[in-house]
């Protein structure tokens, strides 16, 4: 049985990709090899067709005070024109999803969601709407979506789309292409510079031939997730789900507890994280999601959320959520795979510098 | 791009082949499995002298993005293991039956009439798409 296919399954076919299921769709796993879609991005330039995310507009005079009550990060005060990450949270505090706004105009946001959770994220925004002066829709099946990724992005994009508006890192801007109309946006989930296009169908597909013929190398879900891991990026589903708060999973930088009102706010404000989501290297053994991870005196302290060979490090890195009452820097801290036991040094820095401006 | 199956090896259907040389094994992976793993990172086999049985499960294979089991053709003692592939293991990727990964001394050589023949193997991975 077919899933969800995006309206460019057709090129990642001929281009012979491992197509995998994905949150119920088709989508390419891989093209050629990971280690050389990770290379082209950190290094080059590489295109995601990720499609399948979902597309939100808010419209209407109340469209910043709207999204700013339902998010915990700040709205209102970033100008137009500006691309913002936040947690969505319901009023315990926990998390629906991970989102990026986009502020198109004063009266329009973009909002883009994981595949995963296009509808819950939409019935909870729209039973949130209440009284708000504003129009939600969901225009997902409109809209196809390329990221692409890496530091000759901006070069590249340039050389087939000569009006590209000027822009800054996070930030977004609608414009027009042969006649089409597309929101160009100075974001991504790699770490690196590059842009993604929301585009309808038939402008993203041509887009996408330009991209080939230019030598983008196409990149599928599995480089990407190694690129947002090598730059501890989390991931819905892995360090952030239903049961948890954005503050027990490093993300107390995107709740703004000084603002007037949020939703998740009263519960937030007074929250005791549990956890502490945190980041290991290990040079021998690979850790993967689910395995345990050790204190010095051999006790659990908590499981590792994604973990994966680094492409650039070659080495193993791992995102964890470990309890925060059993957490202490200074001591040494071991992986579980299979029978053995494996060191795993903790580090507070990203394990990859990508290169975004 | 059509798979490698030479003729002169014996082959499980969870895709390791084996040479066989008198009461001696070597064993590695097909170049189906390498070619569905993708890049090959790391291999964990038995030390030299512990004892792997037909079937079960004797070390593992890791791409960047996932864990495969290998399992045993052969139930016997493990009398070599190649630890230029255990330093390299992109080099089952560059050639899977070149980069063999361990040798075992047969304990049970009724066992070998149960693996598959080239053609039965080749015929196995046709029907896995």
């Amino acid at each position: 049985m077919s899933g969800l296919r995006t309206s460019l399954y057709q090129k990642h076919v001929d281009l012979k990709s491992k197509i995998v299921d994905f949150a119920g769709w088709d989508m390419p796993v891989q093209y050629t090899s990971v280690k050389e879609e990770v290379l082209a991005v950190r290094q080059g330039a590489g295109v995601f067709d990720v499609s399948h995310m979902g597309e939100f507009f808010v419209e209407g005079p109340e469209a910043e005070t709207f999204v700013d009550h339902l998010v915990t990060n700040n709205i209102i005060e970033a100008p137009i024109g500006k691309a913002i990450y936040s947690p969505l949270c319901r009023e315990n505090g926990t998390v629906i999803d991970d989102l990026i706004v986009y502020k198109l105009a004063p009266a329009r946001i973009l909002i883009c969601v994981n595949a995963s959770n296009i509808d819950k994220d939409f019935n909870w925004m729209k039973s949130q709407v209440k009284n708000f002066n504003v129009k939600l829709t969901n225009q997902s099946a409109d809209y196809s979506l390329l990221a692409l990724q890496g530091p000759k992005s901006e070069s590249i994009l340039k050389s087939i789309i000569k009006s590209l508006p000027e822009l800054e890192y996070y930030s977004v801007a609608p414009s027009q292409w042969q006649d089409q109309s597309y929101i160009l946006a100075r974001t991504g989930y790699t770490g690196e510079d590059g842009y993604e296009i929301f585009g309808n169908h038939q402008m993203i597909s041509k887009l996408w031939d330009e991209l080939m013929k230019q030598g983008v190398t196409p990149c599928g879900l599995a480089a990407r997730d190694v690129l947002r891991l090598e730059v501890g990026y989390p991931l819905y589903g892995h360090e952030l789900n239903d049961e948890i708060t954005p503050l027990d999973a490093a993300l107390a930088w995107t709740v703004k507890l000084n603002k007037k009102s949020f939703i998740g706010l009263e519960a937030l404000k007074d929250y005791k994280p549990r956890f502490k989501t945190v980041k290991f290297i290990l040079e021998k053994g690979i850790p993967r999601e689910g395995y345990p991870v050790l204190n010095e005196a051999g006790e659990e302290i908590g499981t590792v959320t994604s973990g994966t060979m680094s492409v650039v490090l070659n080495k193993g890195v791992a995102m964890a959520r470990v309890k925060l009452d059993k957490f202490n820097s200074q001591q040494n801290f071991f992986i579980g795979i299979r029978q053995n036991t494996y060191t795993a040094t903790y580090t507070t820095k990203a394990f990859v510098q990508g290169g975004h401006k | 791009m059509a798979t490698q199956i030479p003729a002169n090896l014996k082959y499980t259907k969870e895709h390791e082949w084996a040479l066989i040389e008198g009461d001696t094994v070597t064993i590695g992976i097909t170049d189906f499995a390498q070619s569905a793993l993708g890049d090959i990172v790391f291999v964990e086999v038995p030390d030299v002298g512990s004892e792997i049985t037909q079937g079960s499960t004797f070390g593992v294979v890791e791409s960047i993005k996932s864990v495969s089991d290998l399992y045993a053709p052969i139930t016997g003692t493990v009398l070599e293991k190649n630890s230029e592939v255990e330093g390299s293991p992109e080099k089952i990727n560059e050639g899977s039956y070149e980069a063999w990964l361990i040798k075992v001394k047969i304990k049970n050589p009724q066992e070998l009439s149960s693996l598959l023949s080239a053609a039965d193997y080749q015929n196995f991975c046709q029907s896995q798409g």
